[in-house]
């Protein structure tokens, strides 16, 4: 990240700023110092000797640092330029023969002899100067406990949120907006907490219940929902980069659905969010762990995992812990640490030494390393893993083993006697025997065998087993009883090796180039960690120990982002001195300071959220707002959120009648068109495993459900914390035309008849428009879907043939095929409303 | 201020598809409206993100295909004529070639070493400009004044997935724009009913890198490249559910348009007009991809030109369909054919699977250069051939002739558009291991690329967690032996 590389010129015109020690600069010696010297000492010297590294004692960061040198002495000599340590080192006529990636150019090694020569002239740099250590950025400084503020109108404030929030916008000489319809109230909240639609005679009792407390009451009924855990849950997953395969191209499948509904379990049950991380970052380190306990470490397992042949297994080890290091980064501390990978961080104050001492942490998990050759490394490819297993079926497996154990004896013994015939099988050959075998072949038994190397014999021993009707036999047998072996559910885990495997800074990142070993820590200017030798169990314990102010403040952030469409700073993942400052910064501290104190309770959390008067104001357009807040950052209304895209299936899913509530369990395959997958199995689910909620739909990391993709699911290569809402034709075809939905038209037809029995035409227009958007249609709606309705019923009555193509599921008994063909063309433009996909 | 302007600068934010307010059919959102402005438009929503945007500076090249040949074709059978590669087959492999390199399968170099492997096929000298060319691409060495083909191409990294990565997005990591993306990003569409970055695929093999490598990282999702399917449906959902006649699917559609400007004209948020737009630019799109996939409208000569045949899924029908989109106004097409990686196993070697892959390819290559040509569009249209890395001059040993993983140096060729056509770039060495002359890195190629393009590399960047990034990263130089 090499930024500055492109700004420098613009330090040319401040002139005014070069106030360094040396010779007098003039601009072509600037010009001489920016061209030649200062890329150099960046791209090839600052890795290892820098202020914070000293490599050798040596930082080659300024003048002085080069005359003072190191522990060789100083770098350059102005009164014997030409004896300089700094220009043998580079020209490699001593010892030390550096950069140690390569000698440089003769050029780029005379314009150091030149500059040396002109008295190593050095203009203050604009970067160095930039980087206030003074000022603490906020986002570092303790937590404060600030009171909520009285502004003018405070009645209208129902928590102190609102107090913030109302004071904020009175500075501006604005209000906040009316409550939004209690219709209105009732989808937001079921569409926020448990991602499903309310019924109709949910939203009408809600709105007729005018006791007090009711708004708090359905608060408290949802957040007790076991959906609440799968709405969340998925928020969660999308941090934990959660997949069910390994991407790159092999992209095989893996089994950690057990960590997805541990984290479900985890929210229902609202276990306290520092248990939460603990358990997840070092579940397995805990004294006496529960299994569950290990479950939850899968989170730091979602990592990619390459199996390409001939990949080095170590290569991507690296890469995983490398972003081990950036999600615990963003998701906790709201900090890009990986920025400091291959050079010290350029705008927050983490050293590249500081990113390799928190990798240290992540170092020794027992998993695919470079330790293992490729055949050992495929063999255990996913360790460390727990499996869950009934006695029986570990019985059984045993069993079976130790059969397969037996076979493969015999196998051997047999091919062992086969083999001594293999010469004999050689000279039999005949001439057109051998010209019908594969090329390389051919080379082989052309060569005397005295002459063939090791692994042709190889390749020749195996073709020779490889045509015996008995080895064929036998290895047939053999796959056929493996095929019995019990498939015992199990999931990707952490798990420490015995010995910490020793952590190098590596140079520009590149792991074949180890520097200096560190020990792990954390960085410097955050608060220190406990523990002499800090574990990964000290690290989690310390994300979350209350005296480190950016877990907290990151973590009530990302969920206010949920509920307003954006964040108090909306650079929810960054909240470094490049990330957004906060627009309320004193709601930020008092919403970490009310979550720690509540026992880190993500239920009260959302509580206090939801019930405020900031949360149930309208979200229609304001044109006071538009013109001066436009972003909506004071919160002077609500936003209109176009829900996500699991959240779109489960709502169309909720109205259709068809969805299946079962929580959990492995991931399911519902339809998706034909030809997107990119040759991987795709078995489409039947039964009710079709109408599963999104977030169990399973994810190819390379090939992701289209449904998915088209409404902005992340990749889940790395760490999301905020989604696009992005609107396209394509998410149209898909709510037009797709299967699924067509599929789920049909089951809201089906319902709908099946519960307006007997009506007339608009009581069942109205209550299909209450199903879907839960209020009831004006006028103008109504006559809309009427002419709609009575179109398709003329239509399909016309054409029955044609309303029997359109039932793919089939007539249910009792209706009429063109009454129910109709109804889901109704339906299906129901779904397809903007509204009905937006959380109002 | 016209309404109709008002409302696409208010609405049309986000979607992939630019000219969503063009041609409407004559929907009356104006009247919507009653001519009155009715709501500011939010700071962030001032542009259609597909606007078309003028270039850094004039282009050459308004357009470009790109024909990916994934898995890593060997330099050896195809471009790169190594005469005393032949002379030395089956010799050891000189120490000095190996020691301290690293490479994909390392472990079965290291068991023995291996010995080099002769060129599996003749090359000859073709056209004016003498260009030695394999015999498996006779058709290709029949317009090879046309290309300028480069032989001291060096990738970043020997995996297939990471290298792709690194060709489409400049980095071997996850989460980059791809080319196509920062293309569009750059520079917008110029089609009216079909997506400006369009991906096809066709082989028997898994493509590395996946969906990935034409996705749109952290640019907006409206820049990534949208795949056109060999099924039915060349864009999934295309088609209208059983049963439903055209008249139904367009009064489902209206319904929802009119329900959705009902919710506009009440709540006054500008997303759902970009929704109906969307779903105008939808029904559109069912009415314009059919037509275009629709190769029988060619003629029988264009048809055996590239060897397509209506209905098929091929990489030729695929090179047609290309052309057919670039003459729509899709400004980047990207072909994807698997099968080049040649290690020397039963389902891929350089013995039948090489002439296979090249079979399936070489003419089709050559016809859409014959054709755009024909057609006028050559001059403005940039043509790109190659893989992500090349071959080692080693041979694998295995069953049949096949070549491990190679990233010092590989072939591509550029025609058309800007390009000096009849001209070999870069030299390798005798034995076909190292560049000696002229390297040409990836980070240059998309350099070049852009360029023609119209754009300069180091200005066309995004900023993401506090840092401009850009497809180059910190790399790249234009090419300029490349340019007439």
């Amino acid at each position: 990240m090499r930024i500055w590389l492109r700004t420098w010129p613009l330090i040319a015109g401040l002139g005014a700023a070069y106030a360094a020690p040396g010779p007098p600069l003039s601009p072509e010696s600037i010009r001489f110092f920016e061209t030649h010297i200062r890329p150099t000492l960046h791209s090839q010297c600052s890795q290892c000797h820098n202020d914070r590294l000293r490599t050798s004692g040596l930082s080659v960061a300024s003048r002085d640092s080069l005359l003072e040198g190191g522990t060789r002495g100083p770098a350059i000599s102005l009164d014997r330029p030409g004896e300089s340590l700094l220009l043998a080192a580079l020209r490699h006529t001593g010892s030390l023969k550096m950069p140690a990636g390569g000698k440089l150019s003769a050029p780029a090694i005379g314009a150091f002899e030149r500059w040396i020569e002109l008295g190593a002239p050095w203009p203050e740099d604009a970067e160095s100067g930039g980087r206030g250590e003074d000022a603490v950025h906020w986002a570092f400084q303790p937590v404060a406990r600030p009171t909520p503020p009285q502004p003018s109108g405070a009645e209208w404030a129902r928590n102190p949120v609102d107090r913030f929030v109302l004071a904020r916008l009175r500075d501006s000489g604005l209000g906040p907006s009316p409550p939004a319809p209690r219709e209105t109230l009732a989808r937001r909240l079921h569409l926020d907490l448990t991602g499903l639609l309310p019924s109709a005679e949910e939203v009408r009792a809600f709105v007729a219940d005018q006791r007090p407390g009711a708004y708090e009451r359905m608060v408290d009924r949802l957040l007790a929902s076991p959906h609440y855990g799968e709405r969340w849950g998925r928020h969660w997953l999308d941090l934990a980069r959660y997949a069910d395969s390994n991407g790159y191209n092999a992209d095989a499948e893996r089994e950690i659905w057990m960590y997805r509904d541990w984290v479900i379990d985890a929210l229902n049950r609202d276990q306290p969010f520092d248990r939460f991380v603990i358990e997840q970052l070092a579940g397995d380190l805990l004294p006496g762990a529960t299994p569950q306990q290990i479950v939850a470490t899968g989170f730091h397992r979602n990592t990619l995992l390459n199996l390409e042949g001939g990949v080095d297994f170590e290569q991507y080890r690296v890469e995983s812990v490398t972003d081990r290091v950036d999600v615990t980064g963003i998701v906790f501390l709201g900090l890009s640490l990986g920025c400091a990978r291959c050079h010290d961080h350029k705008f927050d104050p983490i050293a590249q030494r500081e990113f390799y001492r928190f990798f240290a942490f992540f170092n020794s998990i027992d998993e695919l390393s470079g330790e293992f050759s490729n055949a050992q490394g495929r063999a255990r490819a996913f360790e460390p893993i727990l499996e869950f297993g009934t006695p029986e079926q570990y019985v059984r497996k045993n069993a079976l083993n130790a059969q397969i154990e037996a076979m493969e004896a015999e196998q051997r013994a047999y091919q062992k006697e086969l083999l001594g015939r293999q010469d004999e099988w050689e000279a039999g050959l005949t001439q057109e025997e051998v010209s019908g075998l594969p090329p390389g072949l051919q080379v082989i038994l052309r060569t005397p065998s005295g002459e063939r190397l090791e692994r042709r014999k190889e390749i020749l021993r195996n073709a020779f087993l490889a045509q015996d009707p008995g080895v064929q036999e036998r290895r047939k047998a053999i796959a056929a009883v493996r095929k019995l072996l019990p498939a015992i559910p199990s999931t990707l885990v952490m798990r420490e090796l015995a010995e910490p495997r020793p952590t190098h800074i590596l140079v520009q990142g590149d792991f074949l180039r180890k520097a200096e070993r560190v020990l792990p820590g954390t960085p410097a200017a955050l608060p220190p960690i406990e523990g002499s030798e800090p574990t990964r169990l000290h690290l989690a314990r310390w994300l979350v120990d209350g005296r480190n102010p950016l877990t907290p403040r990151v973590t009530v952030n990302r969920i206010w982002q949920r509920y307003f469409g954006a964040g108090i700073v909306p650079t929810s993942n960054d909240f470094g001195t490049q990330g957004e400052r906060p627009s309320h910064p004193a709601l930020l501290d008092w919403l970490a300071t009310a979550f720690v104190e509540a026992g880190w309770s993500l239920k009260d959390l959302h509580r206090l959220i939801v019930t405020s008067a900031s949360y149930r104001q309208a979200s229609g357009h304001r044109e006071d707002l538009a013109a001066t807040d436009p972003a909506n950052r004071l919160l002077g209304r609500q936003a209109r959120l176009r829900v996500e895209s699991e959240i779109v299936r489960d709502l169309a899913l909720s109205a259709s009648g068809l969805l299946a509530p079962t929580i959990g369990g492995p991931s399911v395959f519902p339809a998706q068109p034909p030809g997107v997958m990119i040759r991987k199995p795709w078995p489409e689910s039947k039964g009710s495993d079709r109408y599963r909620r999104g977030l169990y739909t399973h994810f190819w990391r390379t090939s992701p459900h289209p449904g998915l993709m088209l409404f902005d699911s992340p990749d889940a290569l790395t760490v999301s914390t905020r989604r696009n809402r992005s609107t396209t034709p394509l998410q149209a075809l898909t709510l037009l035309n797709d299967s699924g939905y067509h599929e789920f038209a049909q089951g809201f037809a089906a319902r709908l008849l099946r519960e307006t029995n007997g009506a007339e035409l608009s009581e069942r227009l109205s209550r299909a428009f209450w199903i879907c958007l839960g209020r009831a249609p004006t006028d103008a709606e109504l006559s809309t879907l009427r002419s709609l309705a009575t179109g398709q019923l003329d239509e399909f009555e016309t054409h029955p043939e044609r309303a029997a193509q359109v039932l793919t599921l089939g007539v249910p008994p009792g209706a009429s095929s063109h009454e129910v063909a109709a109804w889901t063309a109704v339906g299906s433009v129901l779904i397809n409303l903007d509204e009905f996909i937006t959380r109002e | 201020m016209d309404p109709l302007q008002h409302v696409r600068l208010n609405a049309t934010r986000r979607h992939f598809l630019g000219e969503c307010f063009v041609g409407l059919g004559g929907i009356a959102l104006g009247g919507l409206l009653g001519g009155q402005p009715m709501y500011a438009q939010p700071a962030n929503a001032t542009a259609d993100p597909l606007a078309p945007k003028a270039p850094h500076f004039p282009a050459k090249a308004k357009r470009v295909v790109y024909l990916f040949m994934s898995g890593a074709p060997s330099q050896f059978e195809t471009w790169l004529w190594r005469p005393k590669l032949r002379e030395m087959d089956g010799q050891p492999t000189p120490d000095s070639f190996l020691d301290g390199k690293r490479f994909a399968f390392m472990e079965r170099f290291t068991e023995q070493r291996p010995t080099l492997l002769g060129p599996q096929r003749d090359f000859q000298r073709h056209g004016k400009s003498g260009t030695w060319v394999s015999e498996v691409f006779p058709h290709m060495a029949r317009v090879v004044d046309d290309l300028a083909v480069v032989h001291s191409l060096r990738a970043e990294n020997f995996n297939h997935a990471p290298a792709k990565l690194f060709f489409n997005t400049g980095s071997t990591r996850y989460g980059r724009p791809s080319m196509g993306s920062w293309i569009t990003y750059g520079l917008g569409s110029e089609a009216s009913d079909l997506p400006a970055f369009v991906v096809l695929r066709s082989g028997e093999q898994n493509l590395m890198g996946g969906a990935n490598i034409w996705g749109s990282g952290f640019l907006p999702t409206a820049y990534q490249g949208v795949e056109f399917l060999r099924t039915s449906d060349p864009i999934p959902n295309l088609s209208t559910p059983p049963g439903f006649s055209r008249s139904q699917q367009r009064a489902r559609v209206d319904a929802v348009r009119d329900l959705n400007r009902a919710r506009l004209a009440a709540v006054g948020d500008p997303e759902i007009a970009t929704r109906i737009a969307a779903y105008e630019l939808a029904y559109r799109m069912q009415a314009s991809a059919p037509d275009l996939m629709d190769l029988a409208a060619e003629s029988q000569t264009t048809l055996d030109l590239y060897g397509a045949v209506p209905g098929k899924a091929s990489f030729a029908n695929n090179c047609l369909v290309a052309r057919r989109l670039l003459e729509r106004g899709t400004r980047f097409v990207q072909l994807y054919h698997t099968g080049w990686d040649h290690h020397g196993n039963r389902v891929n070697n350089l013995a039948g699977k090489l002439d296979e892959v090249a079979l399936a390819v070489d003419r089709a290559c050559a016809a859409l250069v014959t054709d755009l040509r024909q057609r006028g569009l050559l001059d403005d249209t940039l043509v790109i051939w190659g893989g992500e890395f090349g071959r080692t001059p080693m041979g694998e040993i295995q069953e049949l002739p096949g070549r491990n993983h190679h990233i010092e140096n590989f072939p591509m060729w550029f025609a058309g558009a800007g390009i000096n056509g009849g001209q070999t770039i870069g030299e390798v060495d005798d034995l076909g291991f190292f560049v000696t002359k002229d390297p040409v890195d990836v980070h240059d190629v998309q350099a070049t690329i852009l360029h023609l393009l119209g754009l300069d590399h180091t200005k066309l960047t995004y900023r993401h967690q506090g840092r401009d990034f850009r497809l180059t990263d910190v790399g790249g130089r234009v090419v300029k032996r490349l340019l007439a």
